[in-house]
C-alpha cells in the first residue's frame, strides 16, 4: 500500500497463522461463510496488498469494512494478533487513498456541519427534556456540578433511544446527584469517524468536548453510550490536545457505586433476566463485573448468563457502522444474537447500549412467533428506574 | 480458465456461488500452512449433484478440482496447488439428524465438527474425535484427512466413527458407501478407503457418523516430573496397568514456560515436564483409575500427582493444555506443527530425538501432545521470513521424520500427507505400496483431476 501504516505493522501481519480460529466466533463470517470477510481472510488480504500484490481496490475496501469492530478475534486469536489495531491502521490507509465506503463521506459532513450524526441541529439535542414532566433546561444545565453526563448522538437525536437519558437523570435526580448536561456544546465524540479510519476530525471534536466540559468544573463524566465512553476513556488520551482531569465512567459503573454508597434504593423485580455485553463496554473497555452486579441487586431477580458472555459474547451487529454499509448482514448477526437471548427463557434481556437495545429490539420482533410470552429489551438504567419506583 | 467454462459453472451453482475476483481467490487460497495458492475459479456448491456435474464438466475438460471445507489443514490438503476449480463445501452444513438409538448422527460435509457434537449432546451423547480446529473444521475436511484430537488413546479418530457416506467420485458418480449398522462385512470396505484419503479419491459429501453416551463422571490429574523421560514412562507404565485414559498429555519444559507466561496460572516453571490425565465413564471405576495412575506417578519419581477437585480445578488444567499451541506460537512469528507418531513404547526415545535435533540445529522446539497414542507435536519455533531459517527448519523436518520412521513410526499421526508431507512419502511407505496407492487413485481419477498435487510427488 502507498504511505502505509499498515507495512510498519509487517510483524503483526506475519504472526497471523491462518489457524482459523478466528472463524468460530466472527460475526460476518458465521452469517456469510464467506472467507474474504473472515478476519483471517482480511489479513491476507492486507498482507497482499502491503506487499504490492494486489491492488487496493474497491472490493478489498468493501470487505474490510464488512466488520462489527466486536473484536471477538482479537480475543480469541491464539498468536495474539491485535487484529482490531490492524483493521484500525488499514482503515485509516483506505482513508487517505480514497477507497471507503461513501456513506462515511455523508457522516463526515453531517458531524463537521451539525456536530452529531443527523442532519439536526445541534440545539436539538435537548428534545428529549422537553417531553419530561418536569422539564425545566436549569436543571439540566448548570454551570457547574459534581457530574456531567454525556449523552451521546443516538441518545439525543433518535426518539426510541430517549427512555435512556430520560431514565438516567430521573435516577440522578432521586439520588441527589449534583449533574449537568453540555446541551449544543455536546459535540459528537468522534467515534464513528475514528473507527472507520477518518482519523484526523476527531482531534477537534475532542478538544472541545475536553475544554467545554472543563468548563463545568465537574469532577466526573458518565457515558451511557459505550462507544462514547470507550472513546472518552481510551482514544482521547491518546489524541487530544487538551488534557483531561476528570474521571470518566460508564454509568454501569457508576450505578454500581450510586447503589453501594446506598443513594439507590431499589424494590423487588420479581423477573428472569439476561444481560447482554455491549462489544464496546465489555471485550473493548473490560467492563464486566458493575452491570452484572447492578442487575443482581436488584431483589427478586433470577439472573441467567448467555450461553456466550462475558470476554465470549457475541455481538448484537449493530457495530462498526455495518448497519450503513450492509444491513441485511447486521440484522442476521442481530436475529442469530435473538435466537441466543430467546434460548435462555428470560423475560428481560438487559443491556447498556442504545445500539445494542436497538438492533437486538428489532432482531426479537422479527422472531416474535418463537416466543409465547413478552421478552422486553431494556437499557441498564431503565430497568434501574423501574426498580426504583 | 476459459470465460465459457465459469459461465457453465455458474449455470450448475448460480452466479453468486462462482468467484473469480482476485480478492476472492487470496482469500480462498490459503490453508493453515500458511502457503497460497490461487485457484482459477471458487464454487460454493450446495449438494452432491452440483458436485457431480463439476467433476464430469472437469473431466471432460481436464481441469483440476480441490475440494475445500473451512481450510484449518496443517498439510495443504485443500490448496489448489495446479490452479483449476476450487469446490468449497461449507455451504453444504445441514445437520439432518440424531438417531438416539442406533447411535449415529447425518450430516452434510460442511458441518462444522463442534456443531456435530453440539447437537448430540442434546440427546447426552457425544462425538468424540476433536481435532484441535474443531469449532472451525467440516466434518467433510476431518474425514479427508483422518482428523484425530486429544481423546485418541481410548476413543480413536475420525475413521472409527464412520459408518457411511455419500461420495461423489472423481468422475462423477454418486455412490453411499458403508452401512447403519454396527458390522457389515459386505465388500470392500470403501469407507475406510475414503476416510484420510485427504480428497484425492473421492468428494464426501454426506456422512452418517457414529456417537457414544457421554460418560457420567471423569477424573482429571496434573502429574509433574524432573524430566521428559520419566514422564514418557509413566505414560507407558499407566497403559501397561491397564489403565486406557481418555486423555494422556505430554507438555515439556519450553511449553510450560511459554504457557505460564502467557496464562500466568502458577505453573512450576522448573519441571522437566508434565502430563496432563483425564479418566472418564462410571464413578467407581474413575476412582480406581485415578489411584493407579497416582500409584505409577509415585513408582515413576513424579514431584507431584495432584487430582483436580473441582471442574474449576479441572477447567484450568485443561486451559493450560488448550493454551499450549497458542503459548508457543506467541514466542516467534512462525509456528509449524509436527504430528510424528510413534508406538507408545518408543515415546522416550522420540522426544530425545527431537531434543537431539533442536540442539544440533540451534533451533527452538516445544514438545507437547497426545503421549497416550504416542502422538507428539514437536512444534518449531522460528520466522521464516528469514531465508536461512527455513532452510535449517526444512532440515529439521527432515531430521524428526526420518527418526521418527526409524522408531517404527509415522509421518503424519493426524494432520495427513498432502502437500508439505509429500516429499516424505517414500520413507514411510515401500516402491510397492506407492505403486498400489497410485494404481487406485488411477482406477477412480484416471485424469487425475481431484486434487492433484497431492500425497505423490510425480
Amino acid at each position: 500500500m502507498p504511505k502505509t501504516k499498515i507495512s510498519e505493522k509487517d510483524d503483526e501481519l506475519f504472526s497471523c497463522s491462518r489457524c482459523g480460529a478466528c472463524l468460530a466466533v466472527c460475526p460476518v463470517y458465521k452469517q456469510t461463510l464467506d472467507e474474504g470477510v473472515a478476519p483471517r481472510g482480511k489479513l491476507s488480504l492486507i498482507e497482499a496488498a502491503a506487499n504490492n500484490k494486489i491492488a487496493i481496490s474497491e472490493k478489498l475496501s468493501q470487505k474490510i469494512y464488512t466488520c462489527t469492530l466486536c473484536n471477538y478475534c482479537t480475543k480469541e486469536c491464539p498468536s495474539g494478533v491485535k487484529v482490531d489495531e490492524l483493521f484500525k491502521a488499514v482503515r485509516g490507509d483506505l482513508v487517505e487513498s480514497k477507497k471507503y465506503p461513501e456513506v462515511l463521506d455523508y457522516l463526515k459532513s453531517k458531524i463537521e456541519k451539525a456536530y452529531n450524526i443527523t442532519f439536526d441541529t445541534n440545539q436539538g439535542r435537548l428534545d428529549w427534556i422537553t417531553q419530561q414532566p418536569d422539564a425545566k433546561f436549569e436543571d439540566y444545565l448548570k454551570e457547574t456540578a459534581d457530574v456531567l453526563y454525556f449523552v451521546g448522538c443516538v441518545s439525543s437525536f433518535s426518539p426510541r433511544s430517549f427512555p435512556i437519558p430520560r431514565s438516567i437523570t430521573q435516577i440522578f435526580k432521586r439520588a441527589g446527584v449534583d449533574f449537568t448536561l453540555l446541551g449544543e456544546d455536546e459535540w459528537c465524540c468522534g467515534f464513528p469517524l475514528y473507527s472507520s479510519g477518518m482519523k484526523d476530525e476527531i482531534v477537534r471534536l475532542a478538544d472541545h468536548n475536553i475544554r467545554k466540559v472543563k468548563d463545568k468544573k465537574v469532577k466526573l463524566l458518565v457515558a451511557s453510550c459505550p462507544s462514547c465512553y470507550h472513546t472518552w476513556k481510551h482514544d482521547y488520551p491518546k489524541v487530544a490536545n487538551e488534557k483531561i482531569d476528570f474521571e470518566i465512567m460508564h454509568i454501569s459503573q457508576y450505578l454500581h457505586a450510586l447503589i453501594k454508597e446506598g443513594k439507590i434504593k431499589l424494590n423487588a423485580i420479581n423477573a428472569r433476566v439476561t444481560y447482554h455485553d455491549p462489544c464496546d463496554l465489555g471485550r473493548n473497555s473490560g467492563i464486566f463485573e458493575e452491570p452484572r452486579e447492578v442487575i443482581k441487586s436488584i431483589e427478586g431477580i433470577d439472573f441467567v448468563e448467555l450461553p456466550s458472555a462475558k470476554l465470549e459474547a457475541n455481538c448484537c451487529g449493530g457495530g462498526g457502522n455495518l448497519e450503513y454499509l450492509d444491513p441485511g448482514l447486521s440484522s442476521k448477526i442481530a436475529e442469530a444474537k435473538a435466537s441466543e437471548i430467546i434460548g435462555t427463557g428470560a423475560e428481560i434481556v438487559v443491556s447498556s447500549c442504545q445500539q445494542c437495545e436497538r438492533t437486538i429490539s428489532t432482531a426479537l420482533k422479527k422472531k416474535k412467533g418463537e416466543i409465547d410470552y413478552r421478552l422486553k429489551v431494556m437499557d441498564i438504567s431503565e430497568l434501574i428506574l423501574q426498580s426504583m419506583l | 480458465m476459459k470465460e465459457e467454462h465459469v459461465k457453465y459453472l455458474e449455470e450448475i451453482a448460480g452466479q453468486d456461488k462462482v468467484l473469480t475476483d482476485i480478492e476472492d481467490k487470496i482469500c480462498f487460497g490459503f490453508d493453515s500452512t500458511r502457503l497460497q495458492y490461487l485457484p482459477d475459479v471458487i464454487v460454493k456448491v450446495k449438494d452432491s449433484r452440483q458436485i457431480s456435474s463439476i467433476l464430469k464438466f472437469a473431466n471432460e475438460y481436464k481441469i483440476p478440482v480441490t475440494p475445500r471445507g473451512a481450510a484449518t489443514g496443517l498439510s495443504g490438503g485443500c490448496l489448489a496447488v495446479n490452479g483449476g476449480i476450487l469446490l468449497v463445501l461449507l455451504e453444504m452444513n445441514r445437520i439432518y439428524y440424531v438417531n438416539p438409538i442406533d447411535l449415529l448422527v447425518e450430516v452434510q460435509a460442511g458441518a462444522i465438527t463442534v456443531d456435530v457434537d453440539k447437537a448430540a449432546s442434546k440427546y447426552k451423547l457425544f462425538y468424540p474425535p476433536d481435532p484441535g480446529s474443531m469449532k472451525t473444521s467440516t466434518i467433510g475436511g476431518n474425514i479427508a484427512e483422518n482428523a484425530g484430537g486429544l481423546r485418541g488413546l481410548k476413543y480413536g479418530v475420525t475413521k472409527d466413527y464412520v459408518n457411511s457416506m455419500e461420495v461423489v467420485l472423481p468422475t462423477g458418480e454418486i455412490i453411499d458407501i458403508g452401512t447403519r449398522t454396527v458390522k457389515s462385512v459386505t465388500g470392500y470396505n470403501l469407507v475406510d478407503l475414503m476416510v484420510g484419503s485427504e480428497g484425492t479419491l473421492g468428494v464426501v459429501s454426506k456422512a452418517t457418523l457414529a456417537l457414544l453416551p457421554i460418560p457420567p463422571a471423569r477424573a482429571s490429574l496434573l502429574a509433574l516430573f524432573n524430566n521428559l523421560t520419566e514422564a514418557a514412562k509413566t505414560v507407558r507404565d499407566i497403559v501397561a496397568e491397564g489403565v486406557i485414559t481418555a486423555t494422556l498429555e505430554l507438555v515439556d519444559n519450553v511449553t510450560i514456560n511459554a504457557i505460564e507466561d502467557y496464562l500466568k496460572i502458577g505453573l512450576n516453571r522448573n519441571v522437566g515436564a508434565m502430563l496432563l490425565i483425564e479418566v472418564d465413564g462410571q464413578q467407581g471405576s474413575v476412582d480406581i483409575e485415578a489411584e493407579v495412575i497416582k500409584k505409577v506417578c509415585a513408582q515413576n519419581n513424579a514431584l507431584s500427582c495432584k487430582l483436580a477437585a473441582s471442574e474449576k480445578e479441572r477447567d484450568v488444567l485443561w486451559s493450560a493444555r488448550r493454551a499450549a499451541l497458542s503459548s508457543l506460537a506467541r514466542i516467534k512469528p512462525s509456528t509449524i506443527l509436527e504430528d510424528a507418531t510413534v508406538p507408545r513404547s518408543r515415546i522416550v526415545e522420540l522426544v530425545e530425538a527431537v531434543n537431539n535435533i533442536a540442539k544440533k540445529y540451534d533451533i527452538m522446539i516445544g514438545t507437547f501432545g497426545h503421549a497416550g497414542d504416542g502422538n507428539l507435536h514437536p512444534t518449531i519455533l522460528t520466522d521464516l521470513r528469514d531465508k536461512e531459517e527455513e532452510k535449517k527448519v526444512e532440515k529439521v523436518i527432515e531430521e524428526i521424520f526420518i527418526e521418527t520412521v526409524k522408531l517404527d513410526g509415522t509421518l503424519s499421526g493426524e494432520h495427513g500427507i498432502g502437500l508439505t508431507k509429500a516429499r516424505f512419502l517414500k520413507l514411510e511407505i515401500s516402491d510397492e505400496v506407492y505403486k498400489l496407492m497410485k494404481k487406485i487413485k488411477h482406477a477412480l481419477d484416471p485424469n487425475n483431476i481431484l486434487n492433484p498435487g497431492k500425497l505423490f510427488v510425480d
